[in-house]
């Protein structure tokens, strides 16, 4: 059986093409302006890389910001089904999992079947998500691949404020007027948000496997302040930001069973 | 005499207050449609009954001017803020009681200049309302009864004396110590007081005991409402939320002979098993900060409107069904007795987070592990306005409880805004979508 997984993001639209339980193919495109016009693309580069045509596929489910706008969904499941079904399909022990996209950041706790029982999201605020570390880097002036490889080289943090996007980048501008070193203030940058979000992830419960997914899990330097905040290594999957659509053509697949029988 | 000079208030043009009362009533008239129009196609058979609903839950309409026509014929109107006031006693004054708490977005707005953006929406709204003389319930009361319960609500009141007379009355925050009836009783004698001396109308035994008849019989036709609700659903929480609401301003006997006859037509739907959508729905029920129409509809819509859907079978709001489920309970009609009556109905009843006891807000609790058990509910979602303080305190000893009986709960923040609806969405259709992952398996 093969089935899709549209995930709609706010910054990108990524496609997964599932046959069997098995990823053959992948997409990818920016959203921008038309997200349903990114979506068909994405589709498209999915589908020409499995060798496969629209016809092909059993179920499409979409899932995201934007899901409301997927061409040709069958269906949709919310982001946190979505990373929940995901979490446990790559990490079967996995039981707490973390999604930190472009601008939202999320935590699910689930069961074993993969079924999310709670979640938390962070509120109303882009400052736990990727944006801010768009926004930071911006400040300091460095790309935004550069950010983490720079926190890294940090001895210690310089403490800044990530309960706003608009305020954290004026302590940045605060903490280089006092000429801190750019290592330091980048490392204070993800420490910040990894301080909202295991806080977050301490609410659900912090269980022994925990997951991180979204295309912020691609940062190194997140992902060590986050080790070092929640003290426990944290499972990564290695295309973190198709979790998402990873979910959704999931449970697409068991959609699509369910309709057979 | 007391000086003219405002102690809050700002002020503002009267061309000013103009234009925005209009450009604010013209999007609150549009709102109000809307809402019902969705209410309307949401529900699969919706009881024809609903149809006085809709039209008194019009603000600036039919009962604006039955409430004007009234006082030109010499009747008083008091307004109260917080549900403690004791509508039986303004009633046996021969006065009219109504619920002026302010659910407009727009003018949460305008409370910003008064006010900083921390405090409360619903108190910032209502200041606004007053502002440009928007609320014709706020406007047309003769008097204003403000019980101190939170912080927002106290200094609400002290703010509103720019415009009106408003009678604070204090209300005692443990419940269960031995002088704390007794300074509440004390309390309502002094407001009973201040009743008689605005209307002229001395509260007599008879008067009383007919105007608690007359709730008593209120509260029958809600209680009967509310036990509908307990099956499978025959009518959508947003139409009975409107009912309930609609008590806070309608004329109370009418009131109880619509709710009567739409529980008629509602027993009726369930004997011929028409149910208002599908019995897969999830069954939700809300609890948090008071949720006023019409702007405030937007988490009731979100749940009934979702995907997947959900329906509100129950709430612990004090906006809905807190308003009338206990009755005043008298033993024997001596002015003594209902007195007593009145002031353990209005005190021991309330769940309101603004009170502690022994034992914290354990009324709240059972509550909703009451309602929980018998309306069948599958999961809880705890609405919160930003700078509403005691709700957003109590959530974690909820959660622990909630947790332990196995009901799922999300806390869900909000504001005053329409901006918010998109993020909102997404939360609340992630929970329905877990509720009915949870009974699918």
């Amino acid at each position: 059986m093969i089935t899709a997984g549209v995930d709609l993001g706010t910054q990108s639209v990524k496609v997964i093409i599932l046959k069997d339980g098995a990823v053959i193919g992948r997409g990818k495109a920016f959203s921008g302006f038309d997200p349903a016009k990114a979506a068909e693309q994405a589709m498209d580069e999915a589908l020409t890389r499995a060798n496969l045509s629209l016809g092909d596929l059993s179920h499409v489910t979409a899932t995201g910001a934007s899901m409301a706008l997927a061409p040709k969904a069958d269906s949709t499941v919310s982001m946190m089904g979505a990373d929940a079904k995901a979490g446990v399909f790559l990490f079967p022990k996995a039981r707490t999992i973390i999604d930190v996209g472009a601008e939202e950041a999320r935590a699910v706790r689930c069961d074993d079947r993969g079924v999310m029982v709670e979640f938390v999201v962070n509120e109303r605020c882009a400052a736990g998500a990727g944006a801010f570390i768009e926004a930071m880097a911006r400040a300091l002036e460095v790309k935004l691949e550069e950010m983490g490889p720079l926190s890294l080289k940090a001895e210690r943090a310089s403490p800044i404020n990530a309960s706003c996007v608009i305020f954290g980048e004026s302590d940045v501008v605060t903490l280089i007027h006092r000429q801190e070193s750019k290592p330091e203030i980048a490392r204070a940058v993800f420490d910040a948000m990894a301080d909202r979000i295991s806080s977050m992830v301490h609410r659900l419960g912090v269980n022994p496997d925990v997951v991180l997914l979204g295309g912020v899990a691609k940062d190194a330097g997140f992902v060590a302040s986050l080790k070092r905040k929640l003290d426990i290594d944290v499972l990564i999957p290695e295309f973190p930001e198709f979790a998402g659509a990873l979910g959704a053509a999931l449970i697409a697949a068991s959609k699509a069973e369910r309709s057979q029988k | 005499m007391i000086s003219q000079q405002k102690k809050y208030m700002i002020e503002i043009s009267q061309k000013e207050i103009e234009e925005l009362r209009n450009s604010v009533k013209a999007t609150s008239r549009k709102v109000m449609a809307e809402n019902i129009a969705r209410m309307k196609k949401t529900s699969k058979n919706r009881p024809k009954a609903m149809e006085y609903f809709d039209e008194v839950a019009d603000l600036f309409g039919k009962r604006e001017k039955e409430i004007q026509a009234a006082k030109e014929s010499g009747k008083k109107v008091i307004g109260y803020m917080c549900l403690f006031a004791p509508t039986e006693m303004i009633l046996a004054a021969d006065a009219i009681p109504v619920r002026v708490n302010s659910g407009w977005y727009d003018t949460s707005k305008l409370g910003d200049r008064v006010v900083p953006v921390e405090v409360c929406p619903v108190i910032r709204s209502t200041i606004g309302a007053k502002m440009i003389g928007l609320s014709p319930y706020l406007e047309l009361s003769d008097a204003l009864i403000s019980v101190l319960t939170c912080d927002g609500m106290t200094k609400l009141g002290e703010i509103l004396s720019d415009y009106k007379p408003v009678w604070a009355m204090p209300i005692p925050r443990v419940k269960d110590l031995p002088q704390s009836l007794r300074f509440w009783r004390e309390g309502l004698l002094t407001v009973k007081g201040q009743i008689e001396a605005l209307t002229g109308n001395k509260i007599t035994r008879k008067k009383l005991k007919s105007a608690i008849e007359k709730t008593q019989k209120a509260t029958k036709a809600f209680r009967r409402l509310q036990e509908l609700r307990k099956g499978n659903p025959v009518i959508m929480g947003r139409d009975a939320m409107l009912v309930n609401q609609t008590y806070m301003w309608d004329d109370i006997t009418r009131w109880t002979e619509k709710t009567e006859a739409l529980c008629d037509e509602l027993e009726e739907k369930v004997r011929r098993k028409e149910w208002s959508c599908s019995l897969d729905a999830p069954r939700v029920m809300v609890t948090g900060t008071p949720m006023i129409w019409p702007d405030n509809w937007k988490l009731p819509t979100l749940v009934e409107e979702g995907t997947p859907q959900g329906v509100l079978v129950a709430d612990e709001l004090c906006s809905s069904e807190r308003l009338l489920y206990d009755p005043v309970g008298v033993d024997e009609w001596t002015m003594d007795d209902m007195l007593n009556a009145i002031g353990e109905r209005y005190l021991m009843a309330s769940t309101c987070p603004c009170f502690t006891s022994k034992d914290g807000n354990a009324d709240r609790i059972n509550w909703m592990l009451n309602k929980i058990k018998e309306w069948n509910v599958q999961g809880v979602i705890y609405y919160v306005v930003r700078g509403c303080m005691s709700y957003a305190m109590e959530y974690t000893r909820i959660k622990k409880v909630l947790d332990g009986i196995n009901i799922p709960v999300y806390y869900l923040d909000t504001e005053y805004t329409r901006e918010d609806v998109g993020q909102m969405k997404t939360r609340v259709e992630a929970f329905l979508e877990m509720l009915t992952a949870r009974i699918d398996i």
